[in-house]
């Protein structure tokens, strides 16, 4: 009887131990990193549904500031995680292993991609099929990595999951470069662009370690650059972030910098972390607000293309990826993969903006972002999916372990 | 008997005579003057079904007695397959005899609509999104409103601000007001477009998406026409609002107008040929 309580406390203690060091961090990334997005979609849904005139008047007139200016603080932080984890000492290195989820990536963007254009088709809707597929191929990284967190735990299908995402969003942006129509289009555009990084090398050359030099000379630069080819300016950071000096380091994906921290990477990090929420938050506001009376079957059609395609794009291309001799990561089988697809399949803030950088205002964007927020429907579904197939935190031994 | 007899008979013949009179001259409230603009609008009609063939002949029937020359097409001209067979089966064949008159149709395009439609002939687009001629008096323009882009809200400017016609008509998918409950009013259309309409003086601006007709009240001086039931109907979808001016759900519709002078006649036409609204819009000077 004693023994007995003496374990129920011990368990309890466990327990209280595993939410102290588990919950707290995972509950502050989803504060920092998902709330104020989310928060923003939701207002700009009430809004859009309730006083459009007042909502379409007030987020036109803003929008060239969030979705062109201030994003380019979210995108230059996503490429800051990206950058640290995929160098020599990051958390996603080797380059090896991020094969076979670049090879997968390829199954997960081209499936949904075809399974949108017929789809939509399908709903007899040739103009948004023609135009939207790209939106079809990106995951939100952030939201992803969250759910992946709380399906698989410390699982190695994370950094599987976070690369396959990167690989898919990469061949995202190179499409949208292809055919995003946000202004003309200038070939003298990539001189200046190229000038831009060449000011970034510069500047790390010379070992500057204040990270405006890189904000203020190349990104200036490089917006413009960006801007004057018809590319999209809020990527214009994206080249520029990699020649930032960076912590020997790597203190993991979505790990945020320490106020103290002295590299200029981290500066760059802890000086925009809360701007750039504030974008998001914007972003949000800016870029969800679809009036209900825009919903067309249409609309249907991603969710439909990434909940489908996405599982059976990451099935396919990591049989591809076998076939060429690439090992699957260990502890991933085909279960992980399916539960990865599903969570792979919620694009929400990249996917906002795909639509906002393919589409002008109108019905065919309000039927896209519909779909992208449909998309969100991944998330329940890859929680049932691993609790029916035994994944994560699902999985019989995972559950043993938890138990004990 | 046989004076019965022809009593009935007589009486059946004048009824006879007088439906098909009613059904054929749907536009008793025209002035039809010959030297005036005469045109047709028709919206969201490219279904192929019977709907769309029962108002081309009533528009063949107006026609008769009162010869548009032109048609402007609102959008979802085509629904479904969008192959040759279909052009003929929900184009060609319907208005065969109005095309065969020379009526000319301008189109615009509607979500349903394939982009490549621009370059089928018979919609004279040449190839172009949005464009803009003259009749008459009067300056059109075809706007794409499924994809209003930097590009064309640029050239809108500047084409409105050339138009020196005595009237402005703007055509095109999705309506800037509507009350019918499907779809509604696109906001964020009206945000960008209406503002600039305002400014450049647009005096009418015709419409389809919904399924149904409405007319609008006039709204900073612009009249809004929905027509998009010429081929496609949502019946009983209205919910007037206050600027609701009229409006008719309950069967397919087309309309008729006739530009005279400083006047624009219209009617709205169903698909029985009754006339569910008519008026006169009097255009200020500028």
């Amino acid at each position: 009887m004693a023994s007995t309580g003496h374990k129920g406390a011990k368990k309890r203690r466990g327990l209280r131990h595993h939410v102290r060091t588990s919950v707290p961090r995972l509950s502050r990334f989803a504060v920092e990193h998902l709330l104020l997005l989310p928060l923003g979609a939701l207002i700009a849904l009430v809004w859009a549904n309730t006083a459009p005139e007042s909502y379409f008047t007030f987020t036109f007139a803003i929008a060239f500031g969030v979705n062109d200016v201030a994003m380019l603080f979210f995108f230059a932080l996503m490429t800051k995680e990206v950058v640290e984890a995929t160098a020599p000492d990051g958390v996603l290195h080797p380059w090896r292993r991020a094969l076979l989820p670049i090879v997968a990536s390829v199954g997960a963007t081209a499936i949904p991609a075809l399974i949108y254009v017929r789809a939509v088709l399908a709903f007899d809707e040739p103009m948004l099929a023609v135009l939207g597929w790209p939106v079809s191929l990106v995951t939100d990284l952030a939201i992803g990595y969250f759910v992946a967190r709380i399906v698989f735990g410390r699982h190695p299908a994370i950094p599987f999951l976070l690369l396959l995402g990167i690989a898919s969003d990469m061949i995202g942006f190179a499409i949208l470069a292809l055919l995003s129509a946000t202004g003309e289009r200038h070939l003298t555009g990539l001189p200046i662009l190229a000038g831009a990084i060449a000011i970034a090398y510069g500047l790390r050359r010379a070992r500057i370690r204040s990270f405006w030099p890189y904000l203020l000379g190349a990104g200036g630069v490089s917006w413009f650059g960006f801007f004057w080819s018809g590319l999209h300016p809020a990527l214009a950071l994206v080249p520029i972030v990699p020649f930032l000096p960076r912590a020997a380091r790597d203190p993991g994906f979505f790990v945020d910098a320490l106020p103290t921290a002295k590299d200029t990477l981290s500066q760059f990090e802890v000086w925009w972390r809360y701007p750039a929420q504030a974008a998001l938050f914007f972003f949000g506001l800016v870029n969800a607000g679809v009036p209900i009376g825009a919903f067309e079957p249409g609309a249907l059609g991603l969710p439909i293309a990434v909940i489908l395609g996405k599982p059976v794009g990451v099935l396919v291309g990591a049989g591809v990826a076998l076939l060429c001799g690439l090992p699957l990561p260990h502890k991933i089988g085909w279960r992980e993969l399916i539960v990865g697809g599903l969570i792979a399949s919620m694009g929400f803030s990249i996917g906002l903006f795909f639509s906002g950088a393919l589409f002008p205002s109108g019905q065919l964007r309000s039927e896209i972002s519909m779909g992208v927020l449909m998309s969100l429907v991944g998330a329940p579904l890859a929680l049932a999916a691993a609790a029916l197939l035994g994944v994560g935190r699902f999985h019989a031994e995972h559950a043993k372990e938890r138990r004990e | 008997m046989i004076r019965s007899s022809g009593r009935r008979a007589i009486a059946f013949l004048l009824f006879a005579l007088t439906s098909a009179a009613v059904a054929g001259q749907p536009s008793r409230s025209f002035p039809n003057r010959t030297d005036s603009l005469k045109f047709a609008a028709i919206g969201d009609n490219g279904t192929g079904d019977r709907g769309q063939y029962e108002i081309a002949g009533q528009m063949e029937s107006a026609h008769a007695s009162f010869a548009f020359d032109l048609v402007i097409m609102l959008g979802d001209n085509m629904y479904g397959g969008q192959t040759p067979a279909d052009f003929v089966n929900k184009f060609e064949r319907p208005y065969a005899a109005l095309l065969k008159a020379g009526v000319k149709f301008q189109a615009s395009l509607g979500n349903h609509d394939r982009p490549e439609n621009v370059s089928y002939r018979p919609y004279n687009m040449n190839g172009e999104r949005y464009y803009t001629y003259t009749r008459k008096n009067v300056r059109f323009f075809a706007l794409d409103s499924t994809l209003m882009d930097a590009k064309q809200l640029e050239w809108l400017e500047a084409a409105l601000q050339a138009a020196r016609e005595d009237w402005k008509i703007c055509y095109f998918h999705h309506p800037l007001y509507s009350n019918a409950s499907r779809h509604g009013s696109s906001v964020d259309l009206r945000v960008t477009l209406e503002p600039i309409f305002v400014k450049h003086g647009v005096d009418v601006v015709f419409s389809g998406h919904d399924h149904v007709y409405e007319r609008v009240k006039p709204q900073k001086g612009i009249t809004y026409f929905v027509s998009g039931a010429a081929g496609q109907l949502r019946r009983g979808n209205m919910r007037p609002e206050e600027e609701t001016a009229a409006y008719f759900d309950q069967d397919q519709s087309f309309m008729l107008a006739e530009v005279s002078g400083n006047d624009l006649y219209y009617e709205a036409i169903s698909r029985t040929g009754k006339t569910v609204d008519s008026g006169v819009i009097h255009r200020t000077a500028r």
